[in-house]
Protein backbone atom coordinates (compact mmCIF):
# COMPACT_ATOMS: atom_id res chain seq x y z
CA UNK A 1 0.00 0.00 0.00
CA UNK A 2 2.82 2.24 0.68
CA UNK A 3 4.52 1.16 -2.35
CA UNK A 4 3.02 3.49 -4.60
CA UNK A 5 4.92 6.33 -2.68
CA UNK A 6 7.95 4.73 -3.21
CA UNK A 7 9.05 7.17 -6.26
CA UNK A 8 8.08 10.67 -3.88
CA UNK A 9 9.86 8.89 -1.04
CA UNK A 10 13.35 8.44 -3.59
CA UNK A 11 12.83 11.82 -4.91
CA UNK A 12 12.88 13.03 -0.72
CA UNK A 13 15.75 10.74 -0.39
CA UNK A 14 18.01 11.83 -3.28
CA UNK A 15 17.24 15.78 -2.11
CA UNK A 16 18.31 14.57 1.44
CA UNK A 17 21.71 12.65 -0.24
CA UNK A 18 22.38 15.96 -2.67
CA UNK A 19 22.21 18.41 0.83
CA UNK A 20 23.93 15.71 3.09
CA UNK A 21 26.85 15.71 0.18
CA UNK A 22 27.14 19.25 -0.33
CA UNK A 23 26.75 20.37 3.50
CA UNK A 24 29.96 17.33 4.12
CA UNK A 25 31.65 18.81 1.52
CA UNK A 26 30.89 22.47 2.46
CA UNK A 27 32.10 21.46 5.92
CA UNK A 28 35.54 20.63 5.18
CA UNK A 29 35.99 23.80 3.39
CA UNK A 30 34.93 25.54 6.35
CA UNK A 31 36.80 23.70 8.84
CA UNK A 32 40.25 23.71 6.86
CA UNK A 33 39.31 27.49 6.80
CA UNK A 34 38.39 27.83 10.62
CA UNK A 35 40.65 25.35 11.55
CA UNK A 36 44.02 27.15 10.39
CA UNK A 37 42.82 30.71 10.79
CA UNK A 38 42.71 29.60 14.82
CA UNK A 39 46.05 28.15 14.60
CA UNK A 40 47.68 31.25 12.69
CA UNK A 41 50.32 33.37 14.98
CA UNK A 42 48.47 36.46 14.86
CA UNK A 43 46.54 37.04 16.80
CA UNK A 44 43.26 39.48 15.01
CA UNK A 45 43.07 36.22 13.03
CA UNK A 46 43.06 33.64 15.41
CA UNK A 47 40.76 35.08 18.17
CA UNK A 48 38.01 35.93 15.42
CA UNK A 49 38.06 32.70 14.23
CA UNK A 50 38.37 31.61 18.03
CA UNK A 51 35.04 33.30 19.21
CA UNK A 52 33.13 32.22 15.53
CA UNK A 53 33.73 28.77 16.07
CA UNK A 54 32.44 28.86 19.94
CA UNK A 55 29.84 31.61 18.94
CA UNK A 56 28.61 28.51 16.05
CA UNK A 57 28.85 25.60 18.56
CA UNK A 58 26.95 27.55 21.23
CA UNK A 59 23.78 26.73 19.97
CA UNK A 60 22.32 24.15 17.80
CA UNK A 61 22.07 23.96 14.50
CA UNK A 62 17.87 24.64 14.41
CA UNK A 63 18.56 27.77 16.00
CA UNK A 64 20.73 29.01 13.25
CA UNK A 65 18.79 27.78 10.42
CA UNK A 66 15.34 29.52 11.55
CA UNK A 67 17.54 32.89 12.21
CA UNK A 68 18.90 32.24 8.82
CA UNK A 69 15.79 31.78 7.04
CA UNK A 70 13.78 33.76 9.02
CA UNK A 71 15.16 36.49 10.97
CA UNK A 72 18.36 37.52 8.75
CA UNK A 73 16.03 38.65 5.66
CA UNK A 74 14.53 41.21 7.76
CA UNK A 75 17.55 42.71 8.68
CA UNK A 76 18.12 45.43 5.97
CA UNK A 77 20.83 44.63 3.24
CA UNK A 78 20.37 41.02 3.89
CA UNK A 79 19.24 38.70 1.14
CA UNK A 80 16.20 36.44 1.21
CA UNK A 81 17.66 33.13 0.35
CA UNK A 82 16.32 29.98 -1.12
CA UNK A 83 15.42 26.99 1.56
CA UNK A 84 18.02 24.85 -0.43
CA UNK A 85 20.86 27.56 0.04
CA UNK A 86 20.08 28.27 3.69
CA UNK A 87 19.54 24.67 4.70
CA UNK A 88 23.52 24.11 2.43
CA UNK A 89 25.37 27.23 4.21
CA UNK A 90 23.78 27.23 7.79
CA UNK A 91 24.68 22.75 7.93
CA UNK A 92 28.29 23.71 6.37
CA UNK A 93 29.11 26.67 8.85
CA UNK A 94 27.87 25.42 12.21
CA UNK A 95 29.46 21.81 11.63
CA UNK A 96 32.41 23.32 10.06
CA UNK A 97 32.89 25.32 13.43
CA UNK A 98 32.72 21.45 14.66
CA UNK A 99 35.13 20.25 12.01
CA UNK A 100 37.47 23.47 12.95
CA UNK A 101 38.52 21.78 16.50
CA UNK A 102 38.92 18.62 14.83
CA UNK A 103 41.31 20.22 12.18
CA UNK A 104 43.29 22.45 14.72
CA UNK A 105 43.75 19.21 17.55
CA UNK A 106 44.73 16.89 14.32
CA UNK A 107 47.75 19.23 13.30
CA UNK A 108 48.75 20.12 17.10
CA UNK A 109 49.04 16.36 17.24
CA UNK A 110 51.88 16.02 15.07
CA UNK A 111 54.73 15.89 16.68
CA UNK A 112 56.84 19.34 16.25
CA UNK A 113 59.80 17.35 15.60
CA UNK A 114 58.76 16.80 11.94
CA UNK A 115 58.06 20.33 11.06
CA UNK A 116 61.56 21.25 12.61
CA UNK A 117 63.02 18.16 10.62
CA UNK A 118 61.56 19.45 7.41
CA UNK A 119 62.80 22.94 7.87
CA UNK A 120 66.33 21.80 8.42
CA UNK A 121 66.09 20.18 5.03
CA UNK A 122 65.34 23.30 3.65
CA UNK A 123 61.23 22.79 2.84
CA UNK A 124 59.16 26.14 3.07
CA UNK A 125 56.59 26.60 5.24
CA UNK A 126 53.82 25.68 2.74
CA UNK A 127 56.41 23.05 1.40
CA UNK A 128 56.16 21.59 4.91
CA UNK A 129 52.80 21.72 5.58
CA UNK A 130 51.14 20.37 2.99
CA UNK A 131 53.83 17.51 2.10
CA UNK A 132 55.10 16.48 5.85
CA UNK A 133 52.33 17.96 8.37
CA UNK A 134 49.16 17.83 6.49
CA UNK A 135 49.52 13.99 5.06
CA UNK A 136 49.77 13.15 8.84
CA UNK A 137 47.54 15.06 10.40
CA UNK A 138 44.92 13.79 8.35
CA UNK A 139 45.24 10.27 9.86
CA UNK A 140 43.87 11.62 12.68
CA UNK A 141 41.30 14.23 10.64
CA UNK A 142 39.60 12.31 8.47
CA UNK A 143 37.75 9.04 11.27
CA UNK A 144 36.90 11.80 13.82
CA UNK A 145 35.75 14.04 10.56
CA UNK A 146 33.70 10.81 9.52
CA UNK A 147 31.69 10.98 12.64
CA UNK A 148 30.96 14.40 12.23
CA UNK A 149 29.72 13.56 9.07
CA UNK A 150 27.30 10.48 10.14
CA UNK A 151 25.63 13.56 12.44
CA UNK A 152 25.46 16.06 9.62
CA UNK A 153 23.52 13.06 8.18
CA UNK A 154 21.26 12.66 10.70
CA UNK A 155 20.96 16.63 11.19
CA UNK A 156 19.91 16.84 7.64
CA UNK A 157 16.67 15.87 8.70
CA UNK A 158 15.83 19.55 10.23
CA UNK A 159 15.94 21.46 6.68
CA UNK A 160 12.23 20.39 6.52
CA UNK A 161 11.48 22.83 8.43
CA UNK A 162 12.28 25.80 5.70
CA UNK A 163 10.12 24.09 3.28
CA UNK A 164 12.83 22.13 1.49
CA UNK A 165 11.40 18.43 0.53
CA UNK A 166 13.66 15.89 1.65
CA UNK A 167 13.52 12.30 3.07
CA UNK A 168 11.15 13.97 6.30
CA UNK A 169 9.25 16.19 4.94
CA UNK A 170 7.72 13.74 1.98
CA UNK A 171 7.60 11.34 5.03
CA UNK A 172 5.15 13.99 6.62
CA UNK A 173 3.02 14.37 3.57
CA UNK A 174 2.94 10.94 3.23
CA UNK A 175 1.87 10.19 6.71
CA UNK A 176 -0.86 12.66 6.31
CA UNK A 177 -2.64 11.54 2.93
CA UNK A 178 -1.87 7.57 4.47
CA UNK A 179 -2.76 7.60 7.80
CA UNK A 180 -0.25 4.88 7.84
CA UNK A 181 2.06 6.34 10.65
CA UNK A 182 3.91 3.48 12.01
CA UNK A 183 5.20 2.20 9.06
CA UNK A 184 6.21 5.29 7.32
CA UNK A 185 8.34 6.49 10.01
CA UNK A 186 9.73 3.19 10.74
CA UNK A 187 10.68 3.08 6.59
CA UNK A 188 12.26 6.45 7.01
CA UNK A 189 14.11 5.15 10.15
CA UNK A 190 15.34 2.57 8.12
CA UNK A 191 16.51 4.71 5.17
CA UNK A 192 18.59 7.06 7.96
CA UNK A 193 20.39 4.49 9.36
CA UNK A 194 20.96 2.96 6.30
CA UNK A 195 22.39 6.04 4.88
CA UNK A 196 24.62 6.85 8.30
CA UNK A 197 26.08 3.00 7.44
CA UNK A 198 26.64 3.81 3.87
CA UNK A 199 28.83 7.27 5.03
CA UNK A 200 30.83 5.38 7.82
CA UNK A 201 32.06 2.56 4.89
CA UNK A 202 32.77 5.24 2.38
CA UNK A 203 34.52 7.10 5.24
CA UNK A 204 36.76 3.74 5.95
CA UNK A 205 37.39 3.13 2.29
CA UNK A 206 38.97 7.21 2.25
CA UNK A 207 40.72 6.85 5.36
CA UNK A 208 42.34 3.67 3.60
CA UNK A 209 43.70 5.62 0.88
CA UNK A 210 45.25 8.54 3.37
CA UNK A 211 49.38 7.99 2.63
CA UNK A 212 50.44 7.49 6.44
CA UNK A 213 47.89 4.32 6.28
CA UNK A 214 48.98 3.23 3.17
CA UNK A 215 53.01 3.71 4.02
CA UNK A 216 51.45 1.51 7.66
CA UNK A 217 49.47 -1.28 5.57
CA UNK A 218 52.97 -1.37 3.27
CA UNK A 219 55.21 -1.58 5.97
CA UNK A 220 53.11 -4.44 7.47
CA UNK A 221 53.02 -6.34 4.00
CA UNK A 222 56.55 -6.07 3.27
CA UNK A 223 57.16 -7.25 6.90
CA UNK A 224 54.85 -10.07 6.38
CA UNK A 225 56.50 -10.90 3.12
CA UNK A 226 59.66 -10.75 4.53
CA UNK A 227 59.05 -12.98 7.60
CA UNK A 228 57.37 -15.00 4.73
CA UNK A 229 60.65 -15.13 3.01
CA UNK A 230 63.29 -16.17 6.06
CA UNK A 231 60.48 -18.87 7.01
CA UNK A 232 61.21 -20.38 3.33
CA UNK A 233 64.84 -19.93 3.00
CA UNK A 234 65.56 -21.74 6.91
CA UNK A 235 65.29 -24.92 5.87
CA UNK B 1 12.07 46.28 9.64
CA UNK B 2 14.27 47.26 12.30
CA UNK B 3 14.61 46.60 16.06
CA UNK B 4 12.34 47.04 18.18
CA UNK B 5 12.97 47.52 21.73
CA UNK B 6 9.18 47.79 23.02
CA UNK B 7 8.36 44.84 21.62
CA UNK B 8 11.08 42.93 22.22
CA UNK B 9 10.59 43.86 25.91
CA UNK B 10 7.07 42.60 25.29
CA UNK B 11 7.78 39.14 24.42
CA UNK B 12 10.04 38.40 27.06
CA UNK B 13 8.36 36.82 29.94
CA UNK B 14 7.24 34.50 27.09
CA UNK B 15 10.68 33.99 25.83
CA UNK B 16 11.86 33.36 29.86
CA UNK B 17 9.00 31.09 30.44
CA UNK B 18 10.98 28.83 26.95
CA UNK B 19 14.18 29.20 28.75
CA UNK B 20 12.86 27.75 31.93
CA UNK B 21 11.04 24.44 30.05
CA UNK B 22 14.21 24.29 28.35
CA UNK B 23 15.91 23.28 31.63
CA UNK B 24 13.44 21.44 33.16
CA UNK B 25 13.79 19.36 30.01
CA UNK B 26 17.35 19.54 29.80
CA UNK B 27 17.22 18.44 33.45
CA UNK B 28 14.91 15.51 32.88
CA UNK B 29 16.83 14.45 30.03
CA UNK B 30 20.56 14.32 31.29
CA UNK B 31 18.59 12.13 34.43
CA UNK B 32 17.02 9.75 32.32
CA UNK B 33 20.56 9.69 29.71
CA UNK B 34 23.19 9.59 33.17
CA UNK B 35 21.20 6.46 34.46
CA UNK B 36 19.91 4.87 31.46
CA UNK B 37 23.92 4.83 30.05
CA UNK B 38 24.76 3.39 33.23
CA UNK B 39 22.18 0.59 33.15
CA UNK B 40 22.92 -0.43 29.40
CA UNK B 41 26.37 -0.49 30.16
CA UNK B 42 26.25 -2.38 32.94
CA UNK B 43 24.00 -4.94 30.71
CA UNK B 44 25.79 -5.06 28.32
CA UNK B 45 29.06 -5.81 30.14
CA UNK B 46 27.81 -8.78 32.86
CA UNK B 47 25.86 -10.14 29.86
CA UNK B 48 27.86 -12.25 27.56
CA UNK B 49 28.42 -12.57 24.12
CA UNK B 50 24.65 -12.50 23.46
CA UNK B 51 23.43 -9.70 25.44
CA UNK B 52 26.62 -7.35 24.13
CA UNK B 53 25.16 -8.06 20.62
CA UNK B 54 21.66 -7.12 21.22
CA UNK B 55 22.27 -3.80 23.10
CA UNK B 56 25.38 -3.50 20.30
CA UNK B 57 21.75 -3.55 17.82
CA UNK B 58 19.70 -1.08 19.79
CA UNK B 59 22.69 1.66 20.58
CA UNK B 60 23.50 1.64 16.63
CA UNK B 61 19.78 2.01 16.01
CA UNK B 62 19.69 4.94 18.27
CA UNK B 63 22.69 6.54 17.22
CA UNK B 64 21.85 5.89 13.52
CA UNK B 65 18.12 7.70 13.64
CA UNK B 66 17.69 11.39 13.31
CA UNK B 67 16.48 12.47 16.86
CA UNK B 68 13.07 14.55 14.79
CA UNK B 69 11.91 10.77 12.96
CA UNK B 70 12.19 9.50 16.89
CA UNK B 71 10.16 12.27 17.55
CA UNK B 72 7.74 12.21 14.93
CA UNK B 73 7.57 8.40 15.83
CA UNK B 74 6.96 8.71 19.03
CA UNK B 75 4.29 11.28 19.05
CA UNK B 76 2.30 10.16 15.64
CA UNK B 77 2.82 6.62 15.42
CA UNK B 78 3.01 5.16 19.03
CA UNK B 79 -0.56 6.40 19.36
CA UNK B 80 -1.81 4.64 16.43
CA UNK B 81 -0.43 1.44 18.59
CA UNK B 82 -2.34 2.69 21.76
CA UNK B 83 0.61 4.59 23.32
CA UNK B 84 -0.74 8.06 24.21
CA UNK B 85 1.79 10.57 26.21
CA UNK B 86 1.87 14.37 26.12
CA UNK B 87 4.55 16.00 24.27
CA UNK B 88 6.80 16.96 27.46
CA UNK B 89 7.18 12.99 27.87
CA UNK B 90 7.89 11.95 24.29
CA UNK B 91 10.17 14.55 24.25
CA UNK B 92 12.29 13.43 27.25
CA UNK B 93 12.13 9.68 26.85
CA UNK B 94 13.37 10.66 23.16
CA UNK B 95 15.93 12.60 24.11
CA UNK B 96 16.89 10.67 27.35
CA UNK B 97 16.76 7.42 25.11
CA UNK B 98 18.87 8.60 22.51
CA UNK B 99 21.76 9.95 25.40
CA UNK B 100 21.10 7.09 27.02
CA UNK B 101 22.48 5.28 23.58
CA UNK B 102 25.83 8.02 23.67
CA UNK B 103 26.21 7.80 27.63
CA UNK B 104 26.91 4.16 27.38
CA UNK B 105 29.71 4.19 25.12
CA UNK B 106 31.32 5.98 27.82
CA UNK B 107 30.49 4.36 30.71
CA UNK B 108 31.86 1.17 28.78
CA UNK B 109 35.20 2.43 27.72
CA UNK B 110 35.44 3.49 31.47
CA UNK B 111 34.28 0.09 33.00
CA UNK B 112 36.92 -1.93 30.44
CA UNK B 113 39.36 0.43 32.10
CA UNK B 114 39.00 -0.23 35.80
CA UNK B 115 42.09 -2.91 36.47
CA UNK B 116 40.70 -6.44 36.66
CA UNK B 117 42.70 -6.58 40.61
CA UNK B 118 40.01 -4.58 41.73
CA UNK B 119 37.75 -6.80 40.90
CA UNK B 120 39.46 -9.63 42.64
CA UNK B 121 40.15 -7.19 45.80
CA UNK B 122 36.48 -6.79 46.13
CA UNK B 123 36.03 -10.62 45.54
CA UNK B 124 39.05 -11.44 48.19
CA UNK B 125 37.20 -9.10 50.84
CA UNK B 126 33.81 -10.84 50.27
CA UNK B 127 31.94 -8.36 49.02
CA UNK B 128 28.49 -9.33 46.98
CA UNK B 129 28.20 -8.85 43.46
CA UNK B 130 25.56 -6.33 43.89
CA UNK B 131 28.24 -4.15 46.68
CA UNK B 132 31.15 -4.66 44.27
CA UNK B 133 29.43 -3.09 41.27
CA UNK B 134 27.45 -0.46 44.08
CA UNK B 135 30.34 0.50 46.19
CA UNK B 136 33.57 0.01 43.90
CA UNK B 137 33.05 -0.32 39.99
CA UNK B 138 30.52 2.07 39.32
CA UNK B 139 31.83 5.20 41.58
CA UNK B 140 35.21 4.82 39.82
CA UNK B 141 33.66 4.72 35.88
CA UNK B 142 31.61 7.57 36.94
CA UNK B 143 34.40 9.57 37.76
CA UNK B 144 36.26 8.35 35.07
CA UNK B 145 33.34 9.38 32.51
CA UNK B 146 32.26 12.92 33.82
CA UNK B 147 33.91 15.11 31.70
CA UNK B 148 32.57 13.01 28.39
CA UNK B 149 29.15 13.19 30.72
CA UNK B 150 29.07 17.10 30.93
CA UNK B 151 29.51 17.22 27.31
CA UNK B 152 26.82 15.08 26.65
CA UNK B 153 24.40 17.06 29.23
CA UNK B 154 25.88 20.17 26.77
CA UNK B 155 25.01 18.93 23.93
CA UNK B 156 21.17 17.50 25.55
CA UNK B 157 21.08 20.93 26.08
CA UNK B 158 21.23 22.18 22.81
CA UNK B 159 19.35 19.27 20.97
CA UNK B 160 16.39 20.27 23.82
CA UNK B 161 15.51 23.22 21.13
CA UNK B 162 14.71 20.26 18.81
CA UNK B 163 11.45 19.12 21.42
CA UNK B 164 9.56 23.02 19.93
CA UNK B 165 8.58 20.42 17.02
CA UNK B 166 6.50 18.19 18.59
CA UNK B 167 5.50 21.43 20.78
CA UNK B 168 7.22 21.05 23.76
CA UNK B 169 7.12 24.74 24.59
CA UNK B 170 11.21 24.76 24.66
CA UNK B 171 13.10 28.36 23.81
CA UNK B 172 12.51 27.74 20.32
CA UNK B 173 9.07 27.16 20.25
CA UNK B 174 8.47 30.39 22.24
CA UNK B 175 10.11 32.62 19.94
CA UNK B 176 7.98 31.01 17.23
CA UNK B 177 5.34 31.31 18.51
CA UNK B 178 5.81 35.00 19.77
CA UNK B 179 7.04 35.71 16.21
CA UNK B 180 3.49 34.24 14.24
CA UNK B 181 1.52 36.14 16.58
CA UNK B 182 2.90 39.45 15.84
CA UNK B 183 4.49 38.72 12.71
CA UNK B 184 7.77 39.74 13.57
CA UNK B 185 10.50 37.20 13.46
CA UNK B 186 13.32 39.29 13.93
CA UNK B 187 13.67 40.20 17.77
CA UNK B 188 12.18 36.82 18.90
CA UNK B 189 14.79 34.60 17.21
CA UNK B 190 17.60 37.08 17.60
CA UNK B 191 16.64 36.92 21.42
CA UNK B 192 16.31 33.21 21.81
CA UNK B 193 19.54 32.78 19.61
CA UNK B 194 21.11 35.11 22.13
CA UNK B 195 19.64 33.60 25.16
CA UNK B 196 20.85 29.93 24.05
CA UNK B 197 24.16 31.01 23.11
CA UNK B 198 24.67 32.98 26.92
CA UNK B 199 23.39 29.74 28.33
CA UNK B 200 26.14 27.72 27.25
CA UNK B 201 28.66 29.80 29.65
CA UNK B 202 28.49 28.34 32.39
CA UNK B 203 28.95 24.70 30.84
CA UNK B 204 31.81 26.13 29.37
CA UNK B 205 33.05 27.96 32.21
CA UNK B 206 32.51 24.40 33.82
CA UNK B 207 34.77 22.56 31.47
CA UNK B 208 37.50 25.49 31.11
CA UNK B 209 37.54 25.26 35.31
CA UNK B 210 38.49 21.39 35.09
CA UNK B 211 40.59 21.71 31.64
CA UNK B 212 38.67 19.27 29.79
CA UNK B 213 40.01 19.57 26.20
CA UNK B 214 37.59 16.67 25.00
CA UNK B 215 34.72 19.24 23.63
CA UNK B 216 31.39 17.98 23.16
CA UNK B 217 30.39 16.66 19.12
CA UNK B 218 27.19 17.67 16.95
CA UNK B 219 24.91 14.92 18.56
Amino acid sequence: MLIEFLPALLQGLATTVAIATSSILGCAGVSIVLGMARRTKFAPVSVGAGSLIELLRGASVLIYLFWVYYALPLVPGMPRLSPLVVSVLVLSLVAGAYGAEIVVAGVDAVPKGQAEAASTLGLSKYQTFVTVVLPQALTQIVPAFASLAIDMVKWTAIVSFVGVQDLLAIANNIRVISYSTVGVYAGVALIYLGLCLVTSYLFRLLERTLPLNRALEAGRATAASSGMSTLVVQP
Amino acid sequence: MTWDWTYAASIMPDLMFGVFVTVLVTVACSVLALLGGLLIAIAQVTTGRAGHRATRVIIEFFRGVPILVLLYFGYYALPEIGVLLPGYAVGVIVLGVVYAAYCSEVYRGALMTIPSGLRDAAAALGLSTFATWYLVLIPIAVRKSLPALVNYVLVLYKQSSFLFAIGVPVLLAQAQLAGYQSFRYLEPYTIAGVLYVLMNVPFVLYQRRFGIKTRGGLS
